[in-house]
C-alpha cells in the first residue's frame, strides 16, 4: 500500500516536472524542474533497490549535470533573453522519434520480466565494481575512452586562437 | 634571548600580577572540573547505550499514561452506564499505549535528526563568536543568558523571527521563496547514515557516497538564490558558490577514496569499525596515522571541506567588498538565518564526516575506552569545528581565480596521487 503511494507519488514527480521543463517559457525554471524530475528518477532507482545507482543519480545528475546546466543558462545572455518564445519547428521529426521510441520500447517491454520490482535495498556497490572492473573491464574502458575522446573534442572546439 | 611582545610593549599589564595569575590557575581548574565531572556523571549514569535508558523511561512513562486513560475509561464506562451506554472496546489503554509506542519509536530518530540540526548551529555560532572574540582580544557576548554570553545565539535566533521578511519587489516569488528550504532540506537528510556514536539512524551501504552526494544538491538552492532575487550581485554570489563547490567536491570526494580503499566499505559504521583497534599497541588505528596517505587525504579533505561550506579562506560567494553578501543579500529575517543555519549545519556534517573518516569516529585513544563512544565523536566533531573557526579568523581571503586554479592545478592532481600511493601502500 505505502509502497503504491511512494510510486505513484515518484511518478508525478518524474513526469510533471519533465513536462514542465520541455514547456515552461522561462529557461531557469525549465532547468529547476529538470533537477526535480531527474531527483524523481533517483527515488524510483531507490524504491528498486538499486542503491549505488540512487546515489550516482543524485551525484551526477541532479547535483553535477543541472547545476552546470543552470550555470550555462546564469551565464548565457541577458535577463530578457530568459523569457524566450516556444518554438516548435521541427514538430514532425520530434513526433516520429518520439513514436519510434514509445514503438521500441514496447517491443522491449514484451521481453522484459514484468517484476513488481519492489526490493529491500541490499548492497550491490560490490557486485558492480566488481562487474565492472573485472567481468566488463573492456566495455567499461571502452566507454571511458569514449567520453574522454568527447572531452578532448570539446576543448579543442571551445578553445580560441 | 628574543623579546616577546608583552617586553617590547612595556611592563606587564595588571591582569599577570600574582594574585591574577592565582586566580587563572583557579579558573582553570574550575573549567577543568566542568568538563571532567559531567563526563564522569555521563559514563557513570548514562554510559555506552542512551537509548535503553530512554527506553526505560519511555516504558514507565506510557505505563502510567495507559494506567490513567484506563482508570478515565472506566470511570467515564461507570457514568456513561447509567444512562446504559458503554464506550466501545478499542478505547483500551492497551490500545492507546500501543499505539502511541509505535508513534513515538517510529518518530524518534527523526525528532533527533531535527534538533541536532537546529541546534548544533546555535552552538557553533556561539563557539564562534566567543572564538573569534578572544582571537581579537576581545570578550564576545557576555550579558545574554548571564554565563558568557551562552544564549546570544538564541537571543539573535529570536530577533531574526521577529524581523520582517523583505522579497523584492521584482524578484522571482517562488525562487525566492524555495532557495532556502532547498539549501537546508539536505543538511537534514545527510544526518541520517551517520552514527553518532556506534550506531547511525539508517546504516546505509553507500552512506559515504550518499552524504557526499546529497549534499551537493544544496547548490541548486544556492543558484536559485542568487538568480531568484533579480540582483546582479547576488546572481554574481550564487555563480561563485556554485562554481567553487562543484569544483571543490571532486578532489574533496577523490580525497576519501583511500579510505573506502582501506576499510573495503562506503558504509559509514563499517569504516568506523575499521577504525578501532591499536598500531604497535599504542598508535590508534585511526585513518590519519596511516603512513602518507592518511595525513594527504586528511589535509585535502579539510582544505575542500571548508571550501564546500563556503567559509573563510574560500568564502569568495559572500565577499563583502565585492558582492555586498553574496547570494542571500536579498534575504531577511528567518529566511536569512535558515542560509545561516544550513551554513553552521553543513559545517557539523563537514566536521562529522571528517571526524568519523580520519579520526575514528567513536572509536577511543587507547586506554580511555571506558568513555562512551559518542562523547568520543562530538569532542572530534567539535574539534574539527573549532579548526574551522580558527581558519575562518586567521586566515585572509584568496583571489577568485587563485581559487580555482588551487583546486584544480594543485588539490585534484595531488589527490590523484594520493590514491596511487594508497594502492601501493595496500598492495
Amino acid at each position: 500500500m505505502i509502497e503504491k503511494i511512494i510510486f505513484y507519488f515518484l511518478t508525478v514527480m518524474v513526469l510533471v516536472p519533465a513536462v514542465m521543463a520541455v514547456t515552461l517559457k522561462n529557461i531557469f525554471h525549465c532547468a529547476l524542474f529538470l533537477v526535480l524530475s531527474l531527483t524523481g528518477v533517483a527515488g524510483l532507482f531507490a524504491m528498486l533497490g538499486a542503491d549505488f545507482i540512487f546515489v550516482a543519480q543524485i551525484l551526477v545528475y541532479a547535483g553535477g549535470i543541472t547545476v552546470l546546466l543552470l550555470f550555462v543558462v546564469l551565464l548565457s545572455g541577458n535577463p530578457k533573453d530568459w523569457i524566450i518564445k516556444q518554438v516548435n519547428v521541427q514538430w514532425f521529426g520530434a513526433l516520429a522519434v518520439s513514436a519510434v521510441f514509445v514503438a521500441a520500447l514496447s517491443v522491449l517491454f514484451r521481453f522484459l520480466p514484468l517484476s513488481s520490482g519492489l526490493a529491500q535495498a541490499q548492497p550491490t556497490t560490490g557486485l558492480l565494481g566488481l562487474l565492472l572492473i573485472r567481468d566488463m573491464v573492456l566495455p567499461f574502458e571502452a566507454v571511458s575512452l569514449a567520453l574522454l575522446s568527447a572531452m578532448v573534442g570539446a576543448i579543442h572546439f571551445s578553445k580560441k586562437e | 634571548m628574543p623579546k616577546g611582545p608583552w617586553e617590547v610593549m612595556g611592563p606587564a599589564v595588571p591582569s599577570q600580577t600574582d594574585e591574577n595569575i592565582r586566580g587563572r590557575y583557579v579558573n582553570s581548574f574550575k573549567v577543568l572540573a566542568a568538563l571532567v565531572i559531567p563526563l564522569l556523571l555521563l559514563t557513570v549514569l548514562v554510559g555506552e547505550d542512551p537509548y535503553q535508558i530512554f527506553l526505560t523511561v519511555f516504558s514507565f512513562c506510557l505505563g502510567v499514561f495507559v494506567w490513567v486513560i484506563d482508570l478515565g475509561v472506566k470511570i467515564a464506562n461507570a457514568g456513561v452506564g447509567l444512562l446504559g451506554w458503554r464506550f466501545p472496546a478499542w478505547l483500551s489503554g492497551a490500545h492507546i499505549g500501543g499505539l502511541v509506542h509505535h508513534v513515538v519509536l517510529f518518530l524518534l530518530p527523526f525528532v533527533l535528526i531535527l534538533m541536532v540540526v537546529q541546534l548544533l548551529p546555535a552552538v557553533i555560532v556561539w563557539m564562534e563568536l566567543k572564538a573569534a572574540a578572544h582571537m581579537q582580544v576581545r570578550l564576545g557576548p557576555m550579558r545574554v543568558g548571564r554565563w558568557h554570553g551562552w544564549a546570544q545565539p538564541f537571543a539573535d535566533g529570536i530577533k531574526l523571527f521577529l524581523k520582517e521578511d523583505l522579497v523584492p519587489a521584482k524578484a522571482n516569488k517562488w525562487t525566492h521563496f524555495l532557495a532556502p528550504v532547498i539549501v537546508l532540506a539536505p543538511a537534514y537528510i545527510c544526518y541520517a547514515p551517520i552514527p553518532f556514536g556506534k550506531t547511525a539512524v539508517v546504516d546505509l551501504d553507500i552512506g559515504l557516497l550518499f552524504v557526499l552526494a546529497v549534499s551537493g544538491l544544496a547548490v541548486v538552492g544556492m543558484l536559485m538564490a542568487g538568480w531568484g532575487s533579480n540582483n546582479k550581485y547576488t546572481v554574481l554570489g550564487g555563480l561563485r558558490a556554485a562554481a567553487q563547490v562543484v569544483s571543490y567536491e571532486i578532489p574533496r570526494v577523490i580525497s576519501v577514496l583511500p579510505i573506502v580503499m582501506w576499510a573495503g566499505t562506503m558504509s559509514l559504521s563499517g569504516i568506523m569499525t575499521a577504525q578501532e583497534g591499536l598500531y604497535a599497541g599504542f598508535l590508534p588505528k585511526w585513518f590519519i596515522f596511516y603512513p602518507v596517505v592518511g595525513q594527504i587525504s586528511f589535509v585535502i579533505y579539510l582544505i575542500t571541506t571548508v571550501a564546500e561550506t563556503n567559509r573563510t579562506p574560500f568564502d569568495l560567494a559572500e565577499a563583502e567588498a565585492e558582492l555586498v553578501s553574496g547570494f542571500h543579500t536579498e534575504y531577511a529575517g528567518i529566511k536569512f538565518s535558515i542560509f545561516f543555519i544550513a551554513e553552521y549545519a553543513y559545517v557539523f556534517l563537514g566536521c562529522a564526516l571528517g571526524a568519523l573518516l580520519f579520526l575514528g569516529g567513536g572509536a577511543p585513544l587507547p586506554f580511555m575506552g571506558w568513555i562512551p563512544s559518542y562523547v568520543w565523536f562530538f569532542g572530534k566533531t567539535f574539534f574539527l569545528v573549532f579548526l574551522f573557526i580558527w581558519f575562518r579568523w586567521t586566515f585572509p581571503r584568496i583571489r577568485v581565480d587563485r581559487l580555482m586554479e588551487f583546486c584544480w592545478k594543485f588539490l585534484l592532481p595531488w589527490s590523484l596521487v594520493n590514491i596511487a600511493i594508497a594502492g601501493l601502500l595496500m598492495l
